[in-house]
């Protein structure tokens, strides 16, 4: 059975690869497909740890400060990933509301949240409660996470709506573009040598 | 380096979701993950049928998706509903190309592609077909990366309808277009995660 452990199967093409040690900044590619199999970051857990703060702190800003404000005829409005999202709500075009909100606001709070329960406890060598399940979550939500097409759609209104009325980033923003790199960042390091990190804690 | 070998060809299948590899038992395709708890499968079931599914149901919604208004702004002076396409026209002609052709390539030509690659490999897979293999991988996985920035129109939407509320001087609300363009996105999303990559290389290989 300790064979199988060497193993590496491709996921794309489902060829069989033989595992080798990565050094720092080293990327396996699958042999026949080209996928990427493997990235060895030499990021330890507590860095990772203090990413996904980062990253908590910067969500909670972009959060409850304005993305965007504008200006006209002396009123102001302003607008965040939740207010956006709750401006749809109306009818039933409240199910784009909701998907809205679930890709920009939800899934990334709980994908930081996860993080953060995960490795907290990955502080003090010890596998956290629900560790199984909180990886499988982790996997699956990954493609349904928006923020940084949210960020590029603030980018796009700021200039559309430019052109009429006076419009102004706010400090959400650049919340939400240093949220972007860190998730970025953090999605590159969560990956499947979780597992067998999962393994060396004690439970 | 010797030859490289098929997991289902030598009795080894991998999770999907952690990547555990382990033995198959012969009499079985499928089971659970005896790390994640995960269904594995060696291929998944019904895949095409699936993918065929949501991208026929995709396919549907993206013409209420074009054809509806997405959002209606009014403005001192009277008030217009406008579509996707709509709002591309009303950037290129205000001069922001580089903002027409921004979004012209999340609605518009990100769907199209999506739906394009995805039939081509569907045909192709059932087909057997041996076909430029290792370009179709890397077509499904450019598919997986680009999917979601079709989101991009909805943000836009709902950003827009969140700032302009000024009643009598400029007022936008979202319209029915615009939910049919997100359960688009939503579909062929789904369309293209039901589908399994690994039948790309099922078949008979031609060159050995």
């Amino acid at each position: 059975m300790n064979s199988l452990s060497s193993l590496v199967i491709c996921p794309h093409c489902d060829t069989v690869h033989r595992a080798v040690s990565l050094a720092s900044g080293d990327i396996a590619c699958c042999v026949r497909c080209n996928a990427v199999l493997a990235r060895y970051h030499r990021i330890e857990a507590n860095q990772v740890l203090a990413l996904a703060v980062a990253a908590a702190i910067l969500f909670v800003v972009a959060s409850v400060t304005p993305v965007l404000s504008i200006e006209l005829g002396g009123l102001q409005t302003q607008a965040n990933v939740w207010t956006s999202a709750l401006s749809m709500e109306r009818g039933w075009i409240s199910a784009a509301a909701l998907v809205l909100a679930a890709t920009t606001f939800l899934i990334p709070m709980l994908q930081i949240g996860l993080l953060l329960w995960l490795l907290s406890f990955a502080q003090v060598r010890r596998r956290a409660p629900g560790f199984t399940g909180a990886l499988v979550a982790l996997h699956w939500l990954r493609p349904w996470s928006m923020t940084e097409v949210f960020l590029l759609g603030t980018l796009v209104a700021l200039v559309k709506l430019s052109s009429w009325v006076s419009i102004a980033p706010g400090v959400g923003m650049w919340a939400l573009a240093g949220l972007t790199i860190l998730l970025a960042i953090l999605s590159q390091c969560e990956s499947r040598s979780w597992w067998t990190f999962a393994q060396s804690l004690e439970s | 380096m010797s030859e490289l070998k098929f997991a289902a060809a030598v009795d080894l299948i991998a999770c999907r979701t952690c990547g555990l590899v382990s033995r198959r038992l012969r009499t079985l395709s499928e089971g659970r993950c005896k790390r994640c708890a995960s269904a594995v499968y060696a291929r998944l079931p019904r895949s095409s049928e699936k993918t065929l599914a949501w991208l026929l149901a995709g396919l549907l919604l993206y013409v209420p998706a074009n054809v509806l208004p997405v959002i209606y702004t009014s403005r001192v002076g009277g008030g217009e509903p406008s579509t996707i396409l709509g709002g591309i026209v009303g950037f290129w002609q205000a001069g922001a190309w580089d903002i027409a052709a921004l979004i012209f390539l999340a609605s518009v030509v990100v769907p199209a592609t999506k739906f394009l690659a995805l039939g081509l490999l569907l045909w192709t897979t059932r087909q057997g077909s041996d076909w430029r293999r290792p370009e179709r991988a890397r077509l499904y996985r450019l598919l997986e990366i680009v999917g979601y920035w079709s989101m991009l129109d909805v943000v836009v939407v709902a950003l827009t309808t969140a700032l302009l509320q000024f009643k009598t001087f400029g007022m936008a609300e979202p319209r029915a277009g615009i939910v049919f363009f997100c359960a688009v996105v939503v579909t062929t999303m789904i369309a293209a995660m039901s589908f399994d990559p690994r039948r790309i290389w099922d078949g008979p290989v031609s060159d050995g």
